[in-house]
């Protein structure tokens, strides 16, 4: 593709006669000049060419758009939810439940962002379960690609906690019974079942902290690990490159043949 | 790789020939050198991590305070209905603390199951169904209690009569002291406890956990729920002006 | 897959991504396009349905029926399903969802074939679509779980209006007495231990109905006491249920 005139850089002059630049081009060469420097130190455009640049089999269609997706919709969830954080209190005794009703009624497009939040969440589900059924129907967790299908269930396993640990902190009927009957379904663990809830909650009841508990594990802790598995998931896509079409079969090149029938 | 990689070789760095061995030694100095790298590492992963980690798991281990509240005074609990009581669980945190406690008189002709002491002379059930924790609700017409999640149903006694719940409701520890204590004529309210189908007592457990057969060992007491407290210092009840005490 | 299996895998593999097309700009379009497709979605669905949030948190209700948000529907359903057997509330709650978690983790580990054409690996193909179909149906059915307080009946044609009130009050009747605590109508309600009374009508008179309320074989609760004290609501009772045909 060729480059927009604009970023081109500018002819040199003739030596005789040194042309003053003018100052589009004086801002094209400082810009050059600060992505030379970065290139030059972090040698970045290296991994970006390896990354932007590597080829994709044949044959990828609309199927194969759904991981990105569901990634792009867990940066909605990680925006979105970053500015609900600039609103919201943890307080049980009176704080959480009405600093979303501010949220939704009197700050500036509060309920437009808290229900892209909220619907987000669903969208993500949505997707990382079409994206699951993509790489089962196609065989694309089979060798070399065991180890990504497993980060992929464990982050499964990550997003549907963050919806449980998010359903509680509106802190309506609904949220406050769902986490009642969530915390005793994960207790019916026998041996270690009543000390994972008494963890959740921090307490043998629903106490002072089980809120605060629930919006640290939801905005810290799970966000923190799936940032950090999304990117070895990502990291061990692109090493192994996009799984193929299973339909499809390769060409044998012309060599190869030749030296078969010999 | 060589074939003889499993071959016994002498521990003692002399004996293989290392250059700079002294008499007696094991370990080599880029051995000793990793271990202390890996040592040091740890240590200071564990330096905050521990700490954090004993913080979050803290509460696991912490008894929680409870005292005994009034629910009402005697004549306000017959032996045939069950009135409904707001009461609090967890002090400190408003609404959120509160629950519901289904009270009646114990009834000899009915209650004549499990354990019959000062503690339940009147019976406290626990509106929390045994199954997942939802709110149960007291039908008068049936005299059943009914779980709106996934059916469970309880029986004027608060046995298991239907559906999934794993053990009969749970019970409070009442107190009505007796003529001549301070706080005689009213109801008082303890800590929760747990009831197998035969209605003997354990300490209390949280629903789904069975407390029949090897249900009570599969689901063991925990250290953080609240012991009966004493009934030395019971909290008296207000004053009635022209009364008297 | 042995090692020749994977060597051809490699190879087949290397030369079709040798025949392909740089990811920038060709596959980055097409995750830009869906990017922009999803955002719209998210953003419509705010806009159409908001972010509504329900009454404020209240432990001391005995009203309420919980429901879990639709991605939860299918265990919601599985706890339903369980409902009768409740020696197996642990496996419904803890064993069956676990299980499957492990079967998925662990999936690429036993299922080791080199095929990956879903048309010739007919046990994926089968397991995978009969998992789809499990659980729609589980999410379907929870999601058309009614309260057992409510009875969501459609009224029998040809009655007149009188009829039609005396049908809607006793469906109240029912609602309130529990009596979906043991018995199914329609969709709402448990199956057992009462037998399921969508089609009582067809099966008893209305005068053995009634008899019936009066006088049941235990463990049904009695209502004869709704007969002597609101007549009314007793004949309302037995007239709604001899129209379920």
């Amino acid at each position: 593709m060729p480059m927009p005139k604009l970023l081109k850089r500018p002819t040199p002059a003739a030596p005789n006669e040194p042309a003053p630049l003018s100052p589009v081009e004086a801002a094209t060469e400082a810009g050059l000049t600060v992505v030379d420097w970065i290139d030059e130190r972090t040698q970045v455009s290296q991994g970006l060419r390896w990354m932007m640049f590597r080829k994709v089999p044949k044959g990828i269609n609309w199927a194969y758009t759904l991981g990105s997706a569901t990634m792009f919709a867990f940066l909605n969830q990680a925006v979105t939810g970053v500015f609900l954080a600039m609103y919201y209190r943890p307080s049980v005794t009176g704080g959480a439940y009405e600093s979303i009703r501010n949220i939704n009624d009197n700050v500036f497009l509060g309920q437009f962002v808290h229900g892209m939040h909220k619907w987000g969440a669903s969208v993500m589900i949505i997707l990382i379960f079409l994206h699951m059924g993509r790489v089962f129907f196609f065989g694309a967790y089979k060798y070399p690609r065991e180890l990504t299908w497993i980060i992929g269930v464990v982050l499964l396993i990550l997003t549907l906690a963050m919806g449980f640990t998010g359903y509680l902190l509106p802190f309506d009927q609904r949220s406050y019974w769902a986490t009642i009957v969530g915390v005793n379904i994960n207790n019916t663990a026998p041996f270690l079942g009543p000390y994972i809830g008494d963890f959740l909650r921090g307490g043998p009841e629903f106490g002072a902290t089980t809120l605060s508990r629930f919006y640290a594990i939801h905005m810290m802790l799970i966000p923190g690990l799936m940032a950090a598995l999304i990117g070895f998931h990502l990291y061990l896509v692109m090493k192994l490159g996009i799984s193929a079409p299973p339909w499809l079969r390769a060409k044998e090149p012309e060599a190869v043949r030749e030296v078969v029938e010999v | 790789m060589p074939a003889d990689r499993h071959k016994q070789t002498s521990k003692y760095t002399a004996d293989r020939g290392m250059p700079g061995a002294f008499e007696g030694e094991t370990v080599t100095r880029r051995r000793f050198m990793e271990a202390v790298t890996h040592g040091a590492g740890g240590i200071a992963a564990a330096a905050f991590g521990l700490p954090a980690l004993g913080f979050a798991i803290g509460p696991i281990f912490k008894r929680q305070p409870f005292q005994w509240q009034i629910i009402g005074t005697t004549h306000d609990f017959s032996e045939t209905a069950y009135v409904t009581k707001t009461i609090t669980i967890v002090e400190g945190i408003g609404e959120a603390g509160k629950s519901i406690a289904y009270v009646r008189k114990r009834n000899p002709a009915i209650d004549n199951q499990g354990p019959q002491d000062q503690w339940d002379q009147y019976i406290a059930l626990s509106s929390r169904c045994m199954h997942l924790g939802c709110p149960v609700r007291y039908v008068e017409a049936a005299e059943r209690f009914i779980c709106p999640c996934h059916g469970g149903v309880y029986n004027f006694r608060g046995e298991v009569a239907g559906g999934p719940p794993v053990r009969p409701l749970d019970r409070f520890y009442t107190y009505s002291p007796p003529a001549g204590h301070p706080g005689h004529g009213y109801v008082y309210l303890g800590p929760r406890y747990s009831v197998n189908s035969e209605l003997q007592r354990f300490s209390p457990r949280d629903p789904g956990e069975p407390l029949d057969g090897i249900g009570q060992y599969l689901y063991p007491a925990r250290a953080s729920t609240a012991i009966r407290p004493s009934i030395a210092n019971l909290p008296l009840p207000p004053t009635i002006p022209g009364t008297g005490s | 897959m042995n090692q020749a299996e994977k060597e051809q895998y490699l190879r087949e593999y290397a030369l079709l991504k040798n025949e392909g097309k740089p990811f920038f700009p060709y596959a980055v379009a097409k995750d830009s396009i869906m990017a922009v497709f999803v955002m719209i979605v998210i953003m419509l669905l705010s806009l159409l349905f908001g972010a509504e949030l329900g009454p404020k948190v209240n432990p001391t209700t005995t009203t309420y029926v919980p429901r879990p948000d639709w991605y939860f529907f299918f265990l919601f359903e599985v706890l339903r399903v369980m409902r009768n057997v409740p020696k197996f509330t642990p496996m419904a709650t803890i064993g069956i969802p676990t299980l499957c978690m492990i079967g998925l983790f662990l999936l690429p580990l036993y299922d080791r074939s080199p095929e990956r054409l879903i048309t010739r690996r007919p046990l994926a193909l089968a397991s995978g679509l009969a998992t789809i179909a499990c659980i729609a149906f589980l999410t379907f059915s929870g999601a058309n779980t009614g309260s057992p307080n409510q009875v969501n009946l459609p009224v029998p044609a040809g009655l007149n209006k009188a009829q039609r009130a005396v049908f809607m009050a006793g469906e109240v009747i029912v609602g309130e007495s529990g009596c979906e605590g043991c018995h199914e109508l329609g969709s709402n309600g448990n199956n057992g231990p009462g037998p399921p009374l969508t089609h009582i009508g067809s099966r008893r008179a209305a005068a053995a109905i009634a008899q019936t309320l009066k006088n049941p074989t235990a463990p049904m609760p009695s209502f004869a006491n709704l007969a002597k004290t609101s007549p009314k609501k007793f004949a309302e009772l037995v007239q709604f249920l001899s129209d379920l045909k």
